[in-house]
């Protein structure tokens, strides 16, 4: 990976992996998921997460699975007004890189 | 190293952070064996690396700002050589590289400057003899100068001195003589003198050189191999 990934656009891709089931989703799915994007490690999320967690973007709750409890991760009002600012910027951001790499210049 | 194993051993890890967080911690991880299946438990565990490391994770992450993933860029080792040039490196929020350590003599130029020695031994030693020979020949010849020319410097006061006394002393009876005498006198007096302010001069300016000039070219070679300063 030559492009390393910042927090906050951690943050913003983990956001978008879990808001994307409406039900919540849980811990390794959206590692695997996070994982079509970047590369991270398998320890990596779970820090990310919590912290998520812990500033109101993600709530959590057990639902029962194959005869075991199951820790889902869901996303919240809050999560989801942050997302969509990630999404602005990043919007934002890209296409001004992009526009430099084309060689476009755009006022 | 199982699943059970592993996480035994977080447990153990995680005792000093509060409970409730020690316990999403484990159950995060717990649930995580669970989704990935008995097939890949092997694979998820080498893959998170020993419990010590993910336990250090789960500390890093409980501070606010500290993580593996931070705002501090990339830091791929293809694209560091390329950063360092750029010029707007410090706009940037990168950790600073770790600053080198002070340069130190080279270990393989000592030892190859040893081996060299030993392998010279058979010239170094008798040319190294002839050297020291030359130094203390030119050492004791200008010690030897040295006390040479004070003694001649003290003979010529004394003998000045001398003759002053006799030709004061015989311008009583043969006035003549006694001037003769004296006039002598004052002039081996006033050579001795200069004689003497002459040697404290010499010796006062080139004896620090000669040790200067000596000690610079013994350390010359050594100097130049980058064993000293």
């Amino acid at each position: 990976m030559v492009f390393n990934t910042g927090a906050a656009l951690l943050d913003a891709i983990v956001l978008a992996v879990v808001s994307m089931d409406k039900d919540g989703t849980y811990g390794y799915k959206i590692t695997q998921d996070v994982r079509r994007a970047i590369e991270i490690s398998e320890s990596t999320l779970y820090p990310v997460l919590r912290r998520l967690q812990r500033d109101g973007c993600l709530e959590v709750y057990d639902r029962e699975f194959g005869g075991r409890n199951r820790r889902y991760y869901k996303i919240t009002d809050a999560g989801l007004a942050q997302l969509s600012l990630y999404k602005t910027e990043w919007e934002r951001y890209s296409m001004r890189i992009t526009n430099i790499f084309m060689g476009r210049h755009v006022e | 190293m199982n699943r059970q194993e592993f996480l035994k051993r977080l447990e153990e890890l995680l005792r000093d952070i509060p409970d409730n967080e020690r316990r999403e911690a484990l159950q995060y991880y717990n649930d995580y064996f669970d989704d990935a299946g008995e097939e890949n438990e092997s694979r998820v565990i080498e893959e998170l690396g020993s419990p010590e490391q993910v336990a250090r994770t789960i500390k890093a992450g409980m501070e606010d700002g500290s993580g593996e993933y931070t705002e501090n860029g990339y830091t791929d080792a293809r694209f560091r050589e390329h950063q360092d040039i750029s010029p707007r490196n410090s706009t940037t929020s990168r950790k600073p590289e770790p600053e080198k350590p002070p340069k130190k003599p080279d270990f393989w130029k000592i030892l190859s400057m040893i081996l060299l020695c030993i392998l010279l031994l058979p010239v170094i030693i008798p040319v190294g003899c002839v050297l020291l020979a030359l130094i203390l020949f030119l050492f004791f010849g200008a010690v030897g100068i040295v006390i040479g020319v004070a003694v001649l410097c003290v003979v010529l006061v004394v003998t000045g001195a001398v003759l002053l006394g006799c030709g004061i002393w015989r311008l009583f009876f043969t006035p003549a003589v006694g001037l003769c005498l004296g006039g002598a006198g004052c002039l081996l007096l006033a050579l001795g003198i200069l004689a003497t302010l002459l040697v404290i001069a010499v010796g006062v300016k080139l004896i620090p050189w000669f040790i200067r000039t000596v000690v610079k070219l013994i350390s010359f070679p050594l100097r130049k191999a980058g064993v000293i300063a």
